[in-house]
């Protein structure tokens, strides 16, 4: 039983759930009905207006309504919205004991002490029947959820099923008056409108409780003959099925499960019992303490259950609802039903992966609870509390979207938690011993290891790590060091989600998350009021998370905040962008799309990435006042500047973030003697002379003023604040100025003027204004004021300040904080914050940034060099090491010899694997690669008559080079060569050799032709040439597949022979500027290799232009007339053949008489170039196909430059193909 | 398998995955025993070998040192001097021969070495064979492997998974006969490196071993990544600098900027050996072909 919820109350006899709310309405011993959030776990409303018990509650199914009955004969209607009782029925003569709304029908039932049960109709406040027929208390009635019945039970150990369809015909049709009519007189004689269909007898005692199943046609009963029985019905009779016994004392109440088969009831033995339908058994107890049981209700929809008992109730489920599943990457495992599912979150498809065994309904809670996956492996283990812990091990097949029903046998373990901590390891609690034992695939024992602290269970925590939970701690334990990585103390850990990156970690407990870093130390602790279900990271390290109703966010530095509400709970699974995947409790994918703004913006400002805070700040619509005060409680005044419209906030977050230029423009908008002040004060707290004087200004604030003018020197200004004073005939100021200023004939002017005639001569004489003292002294007559004596007068003159006037320097940190991320945006705030002042400051910055950049250039300065001089001399390296190449017969002599002398017998040496290459193939490839370069010499002899392999001398040895890779394996002892293969596959069988992987492939020749081609069309012929030898040299060396590709390999080297042949005739043809004759010729020989298209036009218009030239106009006109014929795509080429071609019409004659008959087929000797036509005997180069004239037979081929003309040859071998 | 950690865990780890200057840094380990500080000093001395200081390894080793770190020296010295090789496996087989000492793991592990380099596999067999410690047996599988003997290396793995199937030696020497064997394994050998990859800091040793599992199962894009990632941690590290050649010999890239660097940088490695005497046995080839 997995309490939810527990209230301490008066006895409590009346139990109903809202159907929508998680709410539930219990009704108490002492007259009151409480109404309670079980989720939040708050009282909402008490209801007290019954005098003494009430025994029955019950919500209306859509209706803001409940019902209640209590000792006090009264039925109440309640509206809970209004908090009130709506209106009472009256009718009953007796306690009632419960109270039911209809689900459909405007009705309430009612069952009664007074041996009654009694339908009402609440619209019309009415009583509409009155059952009668059992003969003692009727402890319970209530109406078919689907049909027109009623069950009751009573005291006199008899159940009735009550046939009310008449009662529905008769609201049905009210219209009708006759039917009226006559109901009136049935209503008169006692109401036969609703009849006994069954009477159940079968209990020795009196019967409490009766109910029926959701669906079906049973009903389960409850007596004071501590049995329950099961009943069935059909339309014309009902029996009892069964009889289920165990509790010991009265059962109170007794329904059947909304959606699984079974009954739960609960009884004054104190105890709730759980029952199979089916198999008729007991699966489960919970016994409390001192508390009999009294009423029990379940929820209409949800696993929920209520039982009521002599101090409250308590609020719980049978089973946990949580899918066990797993994340990998972009993959989802979780059970569902019988069922191993995959959900891939980046396609969204799911699909069933395996059945897995589902474990009968023997004992509740058997269902998986946890998964873990292994995705190099495949495999899944799956947890269950079955058989107080154990786990299965699946392995998913590689064909895993086969729906097979078959049942894969597992390999089963016992252990409280099995994870998996490596690819091919998992781990398991063995709690009695507290150690883990560290399994491999086949389930076999691999490692032992004791736990440091008494575990009771083990989560992920990487690679060969695990993350022990006991009851106050986690702590992370490396399996291999054996050693405690980190120790944490929490409150008892349910889950631990890790983030992507493996660097943090979220502990959920039940009310509190920690996030902790991946040493487990403590970054953050949130607290959440009611539960939290499952979390989830997103991708900017933002730990998300559900509680029963919230979505929720928690910002690595602790801050969290809710994203939205949740109507039911569901369990997030992964976060991905603004898409939360979540399981819902039916083991159903959920994609909730949430707004992440605010916890974004929030992340960007704590990692001061504010170019995005301020384009977050422009883009969306954030503004708000809890987004300010966070700015200004998080320290952002000058942030939350930028949000904020309304001049007097914005004032004061300037002055907050000292960015006076902000308040001043908002000082100006205000305009307040207040804000100007506080401007004034914060200007001078900046020294800012400008800003303090403006503000003072604006407030008329003269005496500040005035002082400012003389703490800044600024005597002009003083002697101006003089004349303002006196034009405002403010003498206190005159006197004050003229004082500042040190002016004595204008203080005594203001004294006198003041009427403070011997003030005014005293100082005036003591000063030394004898004039004006003598004057006032005459005024004076005999009131001349004695002067001071002793005491030698000076006049007092105010220092001159040390900083005259101007700002003072400002160091902006400012700029700091937002790292040119808002200036580059250019908001006029920020614009404004340049300002003179801090000139010095930002030239230091670029300082910085040279000596930075001369770091950079010198480091690369030294880069180079270092590159020079590692390319300075390749050509050391003569090492002799034919020992490395010792056959291996040399060896095995030696072995043996040796062998003799030792207890030991050394295995003799194997067969190295190019060895073994040698001896498979007759390619000459792998005979190179092998570094059996004799042999590959004599194969491609043999094949195709080479006799010159200098060419050759490279690819050998890239061969060579390329088909061992070098293994560091044992430190400091000598590198491991490994032969590489070709043609890898994931089901070659090891220890079966296949050739050596070539570092030449036909791809690569592909790539060489259409560079050729390039080169040719570009006029580069040396270039072209040269690529087109490389293609001919690299074709005796090449291994393909198949035989279409053996001949692809042939037609290419037809193609290569050709460019070559013609290339080099061009190229020859140039050489000879002074043999116009024979350029003719070479360029007319060009045009009968077999070119490409744009190649043989190039070659035409070539040999036109060169025989036009050389007044061969015939000749030249037959390449004009097999240009055209190509229809050549350039216009200009065209143009110009038909030019040639009209002029050679008028003159078809040729100067020169050329060895070239185009009417007659020929070929050209690659020797010697000249043609060889048809029927003429010639020699072939048994390689390229060159053909040559006879006289060169035994020359090397001058094409290809390997072969030699004429020679014996097998022919072209380049696939394995060809041999088989 | 009793729970007491142990100490010297990390270090060996270190040091067999390629991490030697890390394994050097951390070798300052509290409240060890004789017996496990003699050990650490031996990893670490053999780090410093493997970086390459052999000097500042025979000059800190004395005479009065125990004969593990004795033979430690030899291979320094062994390795700094190629020259006088002889002298220094003459006095490798006078403490081999004293029956007092002659059994130490370290020393019959230097021993194999040794004769490894001497290519002489039997002589290294004789004392490495009967086994001992991980590192012994670790050894003899690549002997075996190197006289292509994997019939015999797997017999040695076998052993090696039933003493500690998870240890460290047994998952690479698992890894370096799943190579030698080929077919299948291969990606078995990746998946292991794979697994250090996840599980330790990135080393050359580790992507070198990623890259030869690529390249064996024709992946040669990847190696070259994995490679060139490795040449950025060490750019003079000569399996990385010799698998780069064949790697962008089979790209069809040029390689003779590694193929330089390494001649430079490593003349004595087994590429340049092969490249120098397979030019010679060209020469010898043509002379015989023609």
């Amino acid at each position: 039983m997995l309490t939810k919820f527990e209230t301490k109350s008066n006895r409590v006899k009346g139990l109903s759930f809202h159907t929508k709310r998680p709410w539930i309405l219990a009704s108490l011993h002492s007259g009151v009905i409480q109404l309670w959030d079980y989720r939040m776990g708050t009282l909402i409303d008490r209801f007290d207006e019954h005098d003494g018990p009430v025994r029955g509650v019950h919500f209306h199914m859509s209706q803001p309504l409940f019902v209640s009955g209590g000792d006090d004969y009264k039925i109440k209607v309640w509206n809970y919205k209004l908090h009130r009782c709506v209106f009472t029925l009256l009718g009953h003569l007796d306690y009632i004991r419960t109270v039911q709304f209809h689900h459909e029908n405007p009705w309430i039932v009612s069952a009664s002490d007074d041996q009654t049960i009694r339908i009402w109709n609440w619209q019309s406040r009415t009583c509409i029947s009155v059952l009668t027929g059992h003969n003692h208390y009727v402890m319970c009635a209530s109406f078919h959820p689907k049909e027109d019945l009623v069950v009751s039970a009573s005291l006199d150990q008899t159940i009735r099923v009550w046939d009310i369809s008449s009662l529905n015909k008769k609201t049905a049709s009210p219209a009708d008056d006759i039917l009226r009519l006559s109901q009136m007189n049935t209503d008169l004689f006692g109401g036969v409108d609703a009849v006994v269909k069954y009477v159940l007898e079968g209990h020795d005692r009196g019967v409490n409780w009766a109910a029926f199943h959701p669906t079906l046609p049973l009903i389960v009963s409850g007596a004071d003959d501590r049995q329950l029985k099961l009943w069935r019905m059909n339309e014309t009779k009902a029996w009892e099925v069964d009889t289920f016994r165990g509790h010991t004392n009265n059962v109170s109440c007794v329904m059947f499960h909304s959606k699984l088969d079974i009954i739960v009831s609960n009884s004054e033995d104190k105890s709730i019992r759980v029952w199979d339908v089916t198999k008729r058994t007991g699966l489960q107890t919970f016994r409390r303490e001192h508390d009999r049981f009294w009423i029990l209700a379940v929820h209409p929809e949800m696993n929920v259950f209520a039982a009521g008992h002599d101090s409250g109730m308590v609020v719980f489920k049978l089973e946990r609802e949580r899918p066990a599943f797993a994340v990998s990457g972009n993959s989802l495992f979780y059970v569902k039903d019988r069922f191993l599912r995959y959900y891939d979150f980046s396609t969204q498809k799911e699909t069933q992966v395996i059945p897995i065994r589902r474990p009968g309904s023997t004992s509740l809670n058997q269902s998986p609870r946890t998964l873990s996956y292994s995705p190099t492996e495949n495999a899944v283990l799956v947890c269950s509390d079955l058989d107080g812990g154990s786990y299965e091990l699946y392995v998913i097949p590689k064909d895993s979207t086969g729906r097979g029903d078959s049942l894969q046998e597992a390999k089963k373990g016992l252990g409280s938690s099995a994870i998996f901590v490596a690819r091919n390891r998992f781990a398991v609690l063995d709690k009695s011993n507290n150690q883990v034992l560290i399994k491999n695939l086949k389930n076999e024992v691999v490692k032992k290891s004791g736990l440091p602290i008494p575990t009771d269970a083990v989560f992920y925590a990487g690679t060969g790590n695990l993350l022990c939970r006991s009851e106050d701690r986690v702590v992370m334990f490396d399996l291999q060091q054996r050693l405690v990585l980190g120790d944490l103390h929490t409150p008892l850990v349910k889950y631990a989600v890790w983030s992507n990156d493996m660097e943090s970690v979220a502990l959920l407990s039940k009310h509190t998350i920690i996030i902790a870093d991946k040493k487990l130390v403590h970054q953050c602790t949130l607290h959440e009021t009611i539960r939290v279900k499952s979390g989830a990271w997103d991708d900017n390290g933002v730990f998300i998370y559900t509680t029963l109703n919230h979505i929720k966010y928690c910002l690595p530095n602790g801050d969290c905040g809710i994203i939205q509400t949740l109507e039911v709970p569901v369990y997030m699974t992964k976060v991905s962008g603004n898409n939360i995947f979540c399981l819902d409790r039916d083991g159903k994918i959920k994609t909730i799309v949430i707004d992440g703004t605010e916890y974004i913006f929030k992340l960007c400002l704590l990692r001061k990435r504010y170019d995005q805070v301020m384009s977050m700040i422009r883009n969306s619509q954030l503004c708000g006042e809890a987004v300010i005060a966070y700015l200004q409680q998080k320290g952002f005044p000058e942030v939350a500047l930028h949000f904020v419209k309304d001049e007097k906030t914005r004032f004061n977050l300037a002055i907050e973030s000292g960015n006076i230029q902000i308040a001043v423009a908002s000082a100006k908008e205000i305009d307040d003697k207040d804000h100007w002040y506080r401007l004034g004060v914060e200007a001078l707290r900046q020294g800012n002379a400008g800003i303090v004087e403006y503000a003072y200004q604006r407030t008329k604030n003269f005496e500040r003023l005035s002082f400012l003018y003389l703490v800044t020197g600024n005597l002009e200004k003083l002697s101006k604040m003089l004349k303002i004073a006196e034009v405002k005939n403010d003498v206190m100021g005159q006197f004050h100025n003229a004082l500042y200023l040190g002016d004595v004939r204008e203080h005594v002017k203001i004294l006198e003027n003041a009427g403070h005639l011997p003030l005014a001569y005293v100082t005036a004489s003591v000063h030394g204004l004898q004039d004006v003292a003598e004057r006032l002294a005459a005024e004076l007559g005999d009131d001349v004021p004695p002067l001071p004596e002793g005491k030698k007068p000076s006049l007092l003159m105010p220092p001159t300040p040390v900083a005259c006037g101007g700002d003072w320097p400002l160091l902006r940190v400012m700029k700091g904080i937002f790292e040119g991320g808002l200036d580059s945006i250019g908001r006029g705030g920020a614009d404004e914050e340049e300002e003179g002042a801090e000139g010095d400051w930002g030239e230091d910055l670029d300082m910085v940034d040279v000596d930075g950049l001369q770091n950079g250039d010198v480091a690369a300065i030294l880069e180079d060099g270092e590159v020079a001089e590692e390319n300075e001399d390749e050509d050391e390296g003569g090492w002799d090491l034919e020992d490395l190449e010792l056959p291996v017969e040399a060896e095995t002599p030696k072995v043996s010899a040796n062998a003799r002398s030792s207890v030991f017998v050394a295995p003799t040496p194997g067969m190295p694997v190019s060895q073994i290459w040698t001896q498979k193939s007759s390619l000459a490839a792998d005979h190179a690669a092998a570094g059996n370069f004799d042999t590959a010499m004599r194969l491609l002899s043999r094949q195709l008559g080479i006799r010159n392999f200098a060419p050759l001398k490279s690819m050998f040895l890239d061969l060579h080079t390329g088909s061992h890779s070098y293994l560091r394996a044992f430190s400091s002892a000598p590198v491991v060569s490994l032969a590489i293969e070709r043609g890898w596959s994931e089901s070659g069988s090891p220890n079966v050799r296949c050739p050596p992987a070539l570092v030449f492939n036909f791809s690569q020749l592909d790539e060489k032709l259409k560079a050729g081609y390039k080169a040719t069309t570009t006029g580069k012929f040396t270039e072209a040439l040269r690529l087109f030898l490389s293609i001919l040299h690299t074709i005796p060396l090449i291994v393909v597949e198949s035989r279409r590709e053996v001949d692809e390999v042939k037609e290419l080297i037809i193609i290569a022979k050709e460019y070559v042949l013609g290339l080099q005739m061009e190229l020859k043809r140039r050489e000879m500027k002074d043999n116009p004759v024979r350029q003719q010729e070479l360029a007319a020989y060009f045009t009968h290799c077999n070119l490409q298209l744009p190649h043989l036009r190039l070659a035409l218009l070539n040999a036109m232009t060169v025989c036009y030239k050389a007044k061969n106009l015939a000749t030249a006109a037959n390449f004009a007339r097999r240009l055209l014929e190509t229809n050549p795509t350039n216009e200009n080429q065209a143009k110009t053949a038909r030019q040639v071609l009209q002029a050679a019409e008028r003159n078809m004659t040729d100067a020169a008489q050329l060895n070239y008959d185009f009417r007659n087929p020929f070929v050209t000797c690659g020797a010697t170039y000249v043609p060889i036509y048809r029927g003429q005997k010639d020699v072939s180069c048994p390689y390229c196909t060159t053909r040559f004239l006879p006289s060169q037979e035994g020359q090397l081929c001058t094409v290809c430059d390997l072969a030699v003309v004429g020679a014996d040859a097998s022919g072209l071998l380049c696939s394995p193909s060809q041999i088989r | 398998m009793a729970g007491n950690p142990d100490h010297l865990f990390s270090l060996r780890n270190n040091f067999y995955l390629g991490s030697y200057q890390v394994a050097i840094n951390n070798s300052d380990i509290p409240h060890l025993s004789a017996d496990d500080a003699v050990e650490r000093d031996c990893l670490v001395y053999r780090s410093y070998i493997a970086l390459g200081s052999y000097q500042l390894v025979i000059s800190e080793i004395d005479s009065s040192a125990a004969t593990p770190l004795q033979a430690v020296k030899l291979l320094a010295l062994y390795l700094s001097n190629p020259q006088d090789k002889e002298s220094t496996v003459s006095s490798l087989k006078e403490l081999l021969a004293d029956p007092a000492i002659g059994n130490n793991a370290i020393l019959r592990l230097i021993a194999g070495t040794v004769f490894m380099h001497e290519e002489d596999y039997n002589e290294a067999l004789k004392h490495t064979n009967a086994g001992g410690t991980m590192e012994l047996h670790a050894l003899n599988v690549q002997i075996f492997i190197k006289i292509h003997r994997s019939d015999y290396a797997e017999r040695q793995l076998r052993v090696m998974q039933q003493i500690d199937e998870d240890h460290t030696l047994t998952q690479l020497a698992n890894a370096w006969l799943n190579l030698a064997v080929g077919g299948s394994k291969i990606q078995e050998a990746y998946l292991i490196f794979q697994d250090f990859s996840e599980k330790y800091p990135m080393t050359g040793l580790i992507l070198n071993g990623k890259a030869v599992c690529c390249m064996h199962t024709g992946n040669f894009d990847e190696a070259e990544t994995l490679l060139l990632e490795s040449l950025n941690k060490d750019a003079k590290d000569p399996e990385t600098l010799a698998n780069l050649v064949v790697c962008s010999l089979h790209l069809g890239k040029s390689s003779s900027r590694y193929l330089s660097q390494l001649k430079l940088a490593h003349p004595e490695h087994i590429l340049v050996k092969r490249a120098s005497s397979a030019e010679d046995s060209f020469e010898r080839a043509v002379q015989s072909v023609a």
